[in-house]
């Protein structure tokens, strides 16, 4: 544990101390606090509206004005920050676990497992996130499930098939043939040997899932089959004031633009992250077993 | 020719999986459509009769069987609520989401290869840095969003340079080629910004992986720039990869082009598939879904077989050896 701490703090450093990496953090730190903090307060009540101040431009009052129903724009986009924190983490969630299910069934060493789990990746994959999204809708109706099934699923496939390669070659390495002799169990190879192997690909892959989770529910939302009516989310801001764009452009500039920044800092931290944890570009991942992490704060 | 066989024989087993998926997702899930359909406060004998009529009341497997036959004989039913059969629904909102989807991708492709390029030949630091971050941001921005600040531009009425149409379709439809291509223009822009961004990575990372390679050098011993020999040589070797991401960047489009549609008002599939989920309209959703789902299918198998076509490498590495190659 304490291990791996280490190499997490390593890693976070190295991010830290170039640019590509330091906008990242400090968007995604922004996000984490402003998330909490809306819980707990925001500059209006959200459901306060005002007939007589509706489309308002940013005043002392309402710092980036207000909506077609008068509500503070400020204090949606705080309050959406939460929904969309929580959309993404759940689907990261259930991409990682789906993918490692994937995983484990494509390099299984029943060849009919593994076989048949390639094939049904293969066809899968073609199917985009957005019909499966529909299809959820009808029983289960506008829902944050609906976003985070689908995009959980459909990444879920991608992750499988961008971490098969590398995980096919350490399923069939000699020291895992040398455990499974030894009588170790799948899920232990699995989790012993495959997931530290594979977890470099699986965490670039899944902060880039993350950017398309953020994109996929301004698009599913204005398509009324994401973030129910009433939740507060940037895809319920956008979807509800996009129409006006030509009356009132400043409005609507504001929840585009938050998640055209959000998306923007979970690629390039995606990016960075690779630069990273690769040891290749990462010196300080190379000087011994990489824990000796003040060290390392002052080299390079 | 084992490969081929293989690939098809893949597709019809996919096609199965996705008919079994369409029809189980609609039909397990909870929620009895039956219910939803007839309204909120519908007496329980009208929900009853529904079931009946939509024939929901028989097992599960006989219902299966029943619809796949149908789909044999090329019978996706009739839409409860316009009362139309779902094929010629679906043909003529196709007759508007293809040619969408085609000129964007042309949009694409020419916004996205020579960007992708002129990213893989940049040596700066700077111009490499700057490349990076058009993609990204490219990638970054909601369709819906991108689409409203195109409109905000070039929209009739409302935007600084007025000159297109931003809603709607003509009535008289392909009729009057030149207003339904003008009405098709800002909306496929829209889609070829977003996806330009994506194919420009694509084109970046593939064309990237040569340049460093002995490929070039060699070109370029032989007395080529650095520049030509990347475009002729590096261009030519990276075009079997290239189809596949344009045949899978043509997959990604569709939530794109949805959103694209419900903003434009073109009367397309996405607006159609959206406004039958809108309505619970079961018969309707399950076909246009099972033919979307068919069709990008029908994609990956084509770019498969190209692909491999294309890449003389790939037939000499063990012909078929493994599924996914």
């Amino acid at each position: 544990m304490n291990d791996a701490n280490g190499y997490a703090a390593v890693v976070l450093r190295s991010m830290w101390r170039r640019a590509s990496g330091r906008f990242p953090l400090m968007v995604i730190g922004l996000w984490v606090l402003v998330s909490v903090v809306s819980l707990f307060w925001t500059p209006r009540p959200l459901m306060q509206t005002d007939g007589y101040h509706t489309w308002q431009a940013p005043s002392a009052e309402h710092w980036l004005g207000t909506d077609g129903t008068g509500a503070d724009v400020f204090s949606w986009l705080m309050a959406g920050s939460r929904t969309n924190l929580i959309i993404v983490i759940l689907t990261v969630l259930v991409a990682a676990a789906l993918g490692l299910l994937f995983v484990a069934a494509m390099v299984s060493r029943h060849t009919v497992l593994a076989g048949a789990s390639v094939v049904v990746v293969d066809a899968l994959i073609s199917i985009p996130t957005v019909l499966i999204a529909l299809v959820l809708a009808v029983p289960l109706g506008a829902s944050v499930a609906v976003i985070v099934i689908a995009c959980g699923f459909g990444y879920g496939l991608n992750l499988a098939r961008v971490a098969r390669p590398q995980a096919l070659l350490v399923a069939r390495s000699a020291y895992v043939e040398s455990a499974m002799a030894d009588g170790a169990s799948g899920a232990y190879v699995l989790f012993r040997h495959i997931v530290p192997n594979i977890l470099p690909v699986m965490l670039v892959q899944l902060s880039l899932s993350a950017g398309t989770a953020v994109l996929a529910e301004s698009g599913l939302t204005y398509l009324g089959v994401g973030v129910p009516s009433g939740t507060p989310s940037w895809g319920h801001s956008l979807a509800t004031t996009v129409r006006f764009i030509s009356v009132y452009p400043l409005t609507v500039l504001w929840p585009g633009l938050v998640v055209t920044v959000v998306v923007v800092a979970l690629n390039l931290f995606g990016d960075a992250l690779r630069d990273a944890i690769d040891p290749v570009t990462n010196p300080a991942l190379r000087q011994g077993t990489g824990v000796s992490g003040k060290e390392d704060g002052h080299g390079r | 020719m084992r490969f081929v066989l293989r690939r098809l024989l893949l597709f019809v087993v996919a096609l199965l999986a996705i008919s079994v998926a369409v029809f189980a997702m609609l039909r397990i899930l909870p929620g009895d459509v039956a219910a939803v359909m007839a309204g909120v406060n519908s007496p329980p004998e009208r929900v009853a009769q529904l079931r009946a009529e939509l024939g929901l009341d028989r097992p599960l497997p006989v219902q299966y069987l029943d619809w796949c036959g149908a789909l044999v004989r090329g019978d996706f039913g009739t839409s409860m609520l316009t009362g139309r059969s779902i094929t010629t629904q679906v043909g003529a909102r196709a007759a508007v989401t293809f040619p969408l989807i085609i000129l964007g991708l042309v949009i694409a492709m020419l916004i996205g290869i020579p960007l992708g390029c002129a990213a893989a030949l940049a040596r700066g630091r700077r111009s490499r840095a700057i490349y990076r971050l058009v993609s990204i941001i490219g990638g970054a921005i909601p369709a819906l969003w991108g689409g409203m600040l195109l409109i905000l531009l070039f929209g009739r009425g409302v935007g600084l340079l007025g000159v297109l149409p931003s809603q709607g379709f003509p009535t008289s439809g392909w009729g009057t080629p030149g207003a339904a291509l003008a009405s098709l223009a800002l909306p496929a822009l829209s889609v070829g910004v977003i996806v330009g961004a994506s194919l420009m990575r694509y084109t970046r990372s593939a064309l990237g992986e040569f340049v460093a390679s002995g490929y070039i050098e060699m070109a370029m011993s032989c007395g080529m720039t650095r520049t030509q020999a990347v475009l002729h040589v590096g261009l030519r070797l990276a075009m079997p990869q290239m189809v596949s991401v344009v045949g899978l960047t043509f997959a990604e489009m569709i939530t794109g082009v949805m959103v694209i549609e419900n903003l434009f008002a073109l009367p397309g599939l996405g607006t159609g598939l959206v406004t039958d989920v809108g309505n619970r309209d079961l018969i309707a959703v399950q076909g246009e879904l099972f033919m979307l789902a068919a069709f990008f299918l029908l994609i990956g198998l084509v770019v498969d077989l190209a692909h491999r076509a294309l890449d003389p490498r790939l037939k000499a590495s063990a012909d078929g050896n493994e599924v996914s190659a």
